[in-house]
């Protein structure tokens, strides 16, 4: 039988010979692999950040938020109508007083607000916490130290800034003891926090800084009430237990009667992640079906052009035949062919994918990254449409009656 | 007396076209010894090609005995026959059948690729026997690099390379002119000097006259076989024509 370089050198040839019409074949097979490739790597490169963003907070979190859940998108649906105003510190305090299987809760506001030194300005997201923080929360601290629990307890005007704020306020300046204005506010930088970099939606998680709840409460907002209550627990087994009892305690704390809804809902951590996956996995499916048909497409055309080059190549196929080529050797050499086409269209559909993705990365807030995973299942991908829509064109040529191929002209 | 290397016993051939049936060999007896140089005439439509095809083993016959080398043909499969093909079999055709897009080395090494056992030294063999045929220096150039004589040569050298037991030519010098056709059918004569088997299909008496005997075929019957004691030598009617330039001369 014929080796199986000499068919693959014949398979090029033949695709050399028509460029045109072999590009055009693979159109449909480039754009269906490069539209697969392409959304799996936006699809896995958000989610990667979104759970790289909601990891970076810290481990085994539950997270409560003001308003009563609807239906399951809970933490999500940051938008609900109902009382906004309902998570009291005094709710926190209550968790740290009652519950045992709590390990760290904190208070947090978030919002954002201008923030100056000198004539330099620049609006910056605002965590309002308690000393707690550092661990919960998961700020690193580079230089400095994180507010203390006498800081809180004073509503003392310190502050932790984030590597943006630095670069933008101070740059070659040392920010640490510098006192920078808040809201028009005076806040003395008391240390530098680590960068988080970039979450899915483009945020610049370093451009933030840091200060003192009660500082928040009383000289910035205001305000009495919490934008969410973070909690931890010390292992993952923890999580459920813990959930629980602080239900429990908020609805004492809020005085509910038993028949009454929850007045906040509460997710944890990986509840938050598991719903996200969801959406990105919807998001997944759905153009990776437009892609399915666009592979169905370009399989349709590859056979037909498949089936075009055995009546082309007829009395080759005849001549073959007469020299002592076995069907086998036949069928080999045309599904070849059609494997070698649909496969140049998978790589150039990856090297197409790899463009929008270096173009994602460069000119949008999304990050794309093109797994090892989606290039296999590409290229298998791409080898079995070759081999399905081959088979039949393959076949034909192998079953050709020699005598007839040399007679055909 | 050499051995009996093709043995027909009552081949007979029909085509079926929908419902019309062409009987195209009507009961063929034929012996063809090792070594023998053999020619088979007659008119066109007369059932040569097919009987060709028979031998070749690249068509069954539809009754009768056939016996290459005393293996039964008729009792094998489409990949044993495709096995005698490549090996046992080598193939001139009129219109030459050279792949348009394969060079002279690889045309040539087409057999070889479907050849089950190794061959020692492959490309020096192939570069041997293209040399043989007299292309030397020809190797890279596609067929329509090459005169006609030049790919008929080709083919031979693909007919050959397998070492196969007979070659078959079908009108191998159909298509070509009446010098060309005498080289072609010097260097057949070669062959045959050297000991192979050549079975040769013509319309044209002189280049009949070239083989040791010829079959006659009328209506897929032979008719008549005719012993030719002494074959022309084309080598010296090569050597009595005139040469091309003077051809060129005299048509001026
Ligand atoms: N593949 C075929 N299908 C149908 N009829 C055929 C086929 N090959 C040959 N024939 C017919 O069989 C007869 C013999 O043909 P062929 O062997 O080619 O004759 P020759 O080579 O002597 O000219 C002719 O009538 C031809 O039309
Ligand atoms: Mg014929």
């Amino acid at each position: 039988m014929g080796s199986f370089s000499e068919n693959i050198k014949i398979a090029f040839q033949s695709l050399f010979l028509n460029k045109l019409r072999s590009v055009l074949t693979m159109l449909g097979i480039i754009i269906g692999v490069g539209a697969v490739v392409a959304v799996m790597s936006i699809g896995s490169g958000a989610q990667d950040s979104v759970i790289a963003s909601i990891q970076g907070i810290g481990s085994n979190l539950i997270i409560v938020i003001p308003g009563s859940s609807q239906e399951d998108m809970g933490a999500l649906n940051q938008f609900s109508t109902a009382n906004k105003e309902s998570l009291k510190l005094e709710d926190v305090e209550a968790i740290k007083k009652y519950s045992r299987h709590v390990n760290g809760v904190i208070p947090v506001i978030l919002s954002a607000a201008p923030v100056t030194y000198l004539d330099k300005g620049i609006n910056a997201s605002v965590y309002a916490s308690s000393e707690d923080a550092e661990k919960v929360y998961n700020f690193e601290i580079e230089r400095g130290k994180f507010f203390s629990k006498s800081d809180v307890a004073n509503s003392a005007n310190v502050a932790c800034i984030g590597p943006t704020v630095a670069d933008k306020l101070f740059s070659d300046e040392d920010p640490l003891g510098k006192t920078m204005k808040v809201m028009g506010r005076n806040f003395k930088i008391i240390g530098t926090i680590k960068s988080k970099g970039t979450n899915m939606f483009g945020q610049d998680q370093d451009n933030a800084i840091a200060v003192p709840i009660t500082t928040a409460m009383n000289k910035l907002y205001g305000q009495k009430y919490l934008s969410m209550i973070i909690a931890d627990t010390e292992t993952e087994k923890d999580i459920d237990i813990a959930t629980e009892e602080m239900t429990r305690i908020i609805r004492k704390q809020h005085a509910l009667k038993s028949g009454d809804k929850n007045d906040f809902s509460i997710q944890s951590q990986t509840e938050i992640l598991d719903a996200l996956s969801t959406v990105t996995n919807i998001f997944t499916i759905t153009i990776g079906s437009i892609a399915a048909i666009s592979l169905l497409v370009g399989g349709i055309g590859i056979m037909n052009i498949m089936l075009v080059s055995v009546t082309e190549r007829t009395r080759e196929i005849g001549i073959r035949k007469a020299i002592g080529a076995k069907n086998r050797d036949i069928l080999i050499q045309f599904l070849t062919e059609s494997v070698v086409l649909s496969l140049s269209g998978g790589i150039m559909g990856i090297i197409f994918a790899g463009i929008i993705a270096l173009v994602l990365n460069k000119y949008s807030p999304i990050t794309a990254t093109i797994s090892p995973f989606s290039i296999l299942l590409a290229v298998s991908f791409s080898t079995f449409v070759g081999l399905f829509f081959g088979i039949y064109p393959a076949m034909r040529a192998a079953r050709l009656n020699p005598i007839e191929a040399l007679r055909f002209e | 007396m050499a051995k009996n290397i093709i043995r027909m016993e009552q081949i007979a051939k029909t085509y079926r076209i929908g419902k019309i049936q062409v009987k195209a060999l009507r009961g063929v007896d034929m012996n063809i010894s090792e070594g023998e140089f053999v020619s088979i005439m007659g008119p066109s439509g007369s059932g040569k090609s097919t009987l060709m095809n028979l031998i070749g083993c690249l068509d069954a016959p539809t009754s009768g005995r056939y016996y290459l080398e005393d293996i039964d043909v008729s009792q094998l499969n489409d990949n044993q026959l495709a096995a005698i093909r490549n090996s046992k079999v080598g193939f001139v055709f009129q219109t030459f059948n050279l792949l348009p897009r394969l060079s002279t080395f690889q045309n040539v090494e087409l057999p070889t690729i479907y050849f089950l056992d190794k061959i020692k030294n492959k490309s020096k063999k192939i570069y041997e026997y293209i040399e043989n045929v007299g292309l030397k220096g020809k190797e890279k150039n596609k067929p329509n690099e090459l005169s006609g004589g030049e790919r008929q040569r080709v083919a031979i050298a693909r007919a050959l390379i397998n070492d196969p037991t007979i070659i078959l030519a079908d009108e191998p010098t159909g298509n070509l002119d009446s010098r060309t056709g005498e080289e072609i059918m010097a260097i057949f004569q070669q062959l045959n000097k050297e000991g192979k088997t050549i079975i040769l299909v013509t319309h044209e008496l002189d280049i009949a006259h070239h083989t040791e005997r010829i079959i006659y075929l009328r209506d897929g019957l032979i008719i008549k076989e005719e012993k030719i004691d002494k074959p022309v030598n084309a080598r010296e009617t090569l050597a009595k024509m005139p040469k091309i330039e003077d051809r060129i001369n005299s048509e001026a």
